[in-house]
């Protein structure tokens, strides 16, 4: 048999988001896997220094279209930490109450892009609507559907309306109680259970060396969550459990998906009781003339995908200096893609890109 | 009833054809992506427009650049526009195609989409939210009933000066022209 | 933390450490020493390379490359003070003839991050398997991460100067 190179191209119906694969392949089965990203490349770090810091915040959001929130967090904290300000108490509640409603839509997206790529279109055109329902709850606190810019340095922007929170109990329910739907549709189905079982496996000692976090490591059967090991807004408030499987392979990533998402939706209802009263927000200087001191700082926090990062540097002036992001899709697309797709077959490149969870723009801000 | 009347009616049936029947090709080119399932599924119901995505360009009639276009992307954008069939339309998509939007002193974002390829109309926002399309779309069905939207015409008649600007950018154009044009370096359509 | 910076103060010369807050720690180092820095820190624990970054400080006429490590756990249940830590380790390197040894022999997910710094600042890493380009598919004179690379003026160079396409009566 002789062998072919193939393009998994950017316009094809397996791939969500402007990515390509190139695929050496014999007969049915694939030798060499090469990752091709840059088709989203637009410069952020660079642009970034030539905005003051206020205005870096609409462009910091645009880097993962499908979970926003998690970038404008990293940000505030890293700003926060480099100029020592302080957030009140209510704003750290609120601050989780919007990441983890965040987190269960960008989980609704996923799992969209996934039962599409398999055929099982009622699942995904569910899953679609809900998240829609979410999306309307971030339309009527901040103003858009999609970008919010509403989690800033000092606190949040404006706090929850009257009757916010039976709102979000009412349409939190009308979604969870679809959940045995769900589980008899597609989760505990035998096709899915025959078409991704033993797919793309990933062992815990690979994983850990190609620096691997989030869904991937956890379907090994670690239980590392930056949440837990370094708990930053109100997340050690309330008691909470990370859920894990043991297998590694591409239906252990899916359940590991399905159980992250009930979990954030109990801890909502726990955070939405117990949040205290105060203000939302600590004053920061005129943000024309705002100087911060010299330093460094690396900030992380744990988006949907696993660990985000900034490093952020400042000269004193009232622009950063160097700002890189570290993004939990950039080992999963370029290294652990790589190892996955060895001896897979043709047929299944989609399922294996879909179950690790990468999302193009993050790879190339 | 005259002549003109007779002809117009005669070719009603193919408008009707082309508006009511658009589709879409399935590219996810940039940061709109956002806000193409929602108005696909069943929440705002884009196939009672007549709208439903397809797998290649042989197949589309419509082609929606959602969002900016980076260097790299353009090169597959003008590669599928010119393997679709006539007539087609295209629609940008986001204030980033129309002038570079917030990314307008990048080094690697092309700033006016309309130099490279024809574009029929413009969706204003960031993101547009799905009813914008749907106003969009009823917009394009007036334009196809006036005779308007031809930008696959000016496409084909001002082909030399759309090579010439796609050449400018890349040094290099690896693909032979679509249509006959007059130049000693470039190779005829076999 | 404490026993840390006096182990590795003691052990490697020219090193200096800082602790700041309590989970921080920050230490720049010769660039000779940065290789066996990092094998005796993957040796105690710190096996997660999250990020490899470069600086580029115009004035002072250096680079400055900055690897950041944590640990995972060791065990499948509780977490010790070992996995809160991050160290960050940086070291500066001339600006006027770029290059630098490759870490890939002691982490494995290195191979990206020194193949995009190559791409944005023309810093050569030496033993790299394929230093070939990841994001950018156009040669430009100047690396465009540098801070003598002015993207404004790149753009009315290239983009601004292309026009636009008029029809036979002079509209768009």
């Amino acid at each position: 048999m002789r062998e072919l190179e193939l393009y998994f191209g950017p316009q094809h119906l397996g791939m969500v988001g402007n990515f390509s694969i190139t695929l050496k392949v014999e007969g049915d089965r694939i030798l060499e896997a090469t990752a091709n990203p840059g088709y989203l490349h637009r410069g952020f770090e660079k642009l970034m220094e030539l905005r003051n810091w206020i205005q870096n915040f609409p462009m910091v959001c645009r880097i993962n279209v499908v979970e926003p929130d998690s970038m404008e967090m990293v940000y505030s904290m890293a700003v926060e930490k480099l100029a020592g300000i302080e957030v009140p108490e209510r704003a750290h509640y609120i601050r989780s109450v919007c990441l983890e409603l965040a987190r269960v839509g960008s989980h609704l997206f996923g799992l969209w892009a996934y039962a599409n790529m398999l055929g099982f279109d009622t699942v995904a055109q569910w899953a679609m609507y809900h998240r829609d329902l979410i999306l309307d709850l971030f339309e009527e606190l901040t103003g858009g559907r999609v970008y919010h810019i509403y989690i800033w340095p000092g606190g949040v922007r404006r706090d929850f309306p009257e009757g916010f929170k039976e709102k979000i109990v009412k349409t939190l329910h009308s979604i969870g109680s679809c959940v045995p739907d769900y589980d008899a549709t597609f989760f505990n189905n035998r096709i899915f259970y025959e078409r991704a079982k033993d797919i793309g496996k990933i062992t815990r000692e690979e994983a850990k060396e190609m620096g691997a976090t989030g869904q991937v490591l956890r379907a090994t059967g670690m239980k590392y969550d930056i949440r837990r090991v370094e708990p930053y807004a109100a997340y050690n408030q309330v008691p909470w459990d990370v859920p894990t499987r043991k297998d590694g392979d591409a239906f252990s990533r899916i359940w590991v998906i399905r159980d992250e998402m009930i979990e954030s939706v109990y801890m909502i209802f726990k955070l939405i009781d117990k949040m205290p009263d105060g203000e939302v927000y600590n004053k920061v200087p005129n943000p024309f003339k705002w100087n911060i001191p010299k330093g460094e700082a690396y900030v992380r926090c744990e988006s949907s995908r696993g660990e985000l990062g900034l490093y952020l540097v400042s000269n004193g002036e009232d622009k950063p200096y160097r700002a890189h992001f570290r993004t939990p899709s950039y080992p999963h697309g370029l290294t652990v893609l790589e190892k996955a797709l060895k001896n897979a077959s043709i047929a299944d490149v989609g399922n294996i890109m879909i179950s690790l969870y990468v999302v193009a723009p993050e790879i190339d801000r | 009833m005259d002549r003109n009347q007779l002809i117009k009616w005669l070719k009603a049936p193919a408008k009707m054809g082309h508006k009511y029947s658009l589709h879409v090709i399935y590219f996810c080119t940039g940061c709109g992506i956002i806000e193409i399932p929602p108005s696909i599924t069943s929440r705002w119901d884009a196939e009672r427009f007549g709208i439903i995505p397809v797998a290649t360009p042989r197949q589309a009639n419509l082609f929606l650049i959602t969002g900016y276009v980076s260097v790299k992307t353009l090169k597959p954008i003008i590669r599928t526009y010119e393997q679709m069939p006539e007539p087609k339309f295209t629609v940008g998509f986001g204030s980033c195609p129309i002038n570079g939007g917030m990314y307008w002193d990048s080094y690697n974002t092309i700033k006016h989409l309309d130099k490279y390829i024809p574009v029929d109309g413009w969706i204003a926002g960031c993101m547009p939210r799905p009813e914008a399309i749907f106003v969009a779309v009823t917009h394009l069905w007036t334009l196809i009933d006036k005779e308007m939207a031809n930008g696959y015409k000016k496409y084909r008649e001002n082909y030399k000066y759309y090579r010439a600007n796609q050449k400018q950018l890349y040094g290099k154009v690896e693909w032979p022209p679509l249509f006959p044009i007059e130049d000693k370096d470039e190779p005829s359509p076999s | 933390m404490k026993l840390l910076k006096e182990k590795l103060e003691s052990i490697f010369s020219g090193v200096q450490v800082n602790i700041l807050e309590q989970d921080r720690l920050i230490m720049s180092a010769q660039k000779d020493a940065v290789l066996s820095i990092l094998s005796f820190l993957k040796g105690k624990g710190y096996t997660h390379l999250a990020l490899i970054s470069c600086v580029d400080w115009l004035e002072e006429k250096e680079f400055e490359l900055v690897y950041v490590l944590s640990a995972y756990m060791q065990k499948d249940n509780g977490y010790t003070d070992k996995e809160k830590t991050n160290i960050i380790l940086k070291t500066r390197i001339s600006r006027g003839n770029p290059e630098f040894l490759t870490v890939i022999s002691i982490f494995k997910n290195a191979e990206p991050y020194e193949r995009e710094i190559y791409e944005f600042y023309g810093i050569d890493f030496k033993g790299h398997p394929r230093l070939t380009p990841l994001f950018l598919e156009r040669e430009y004179k100047i690396p465009p991460f540098r801070k003598d690379f002015d993207t404004r003026e790149y753009v009315k160079e290239v983009f601004d100067k292309i026009p636009f396409v008029e029809n036979k009566d002079g509209k768009k």
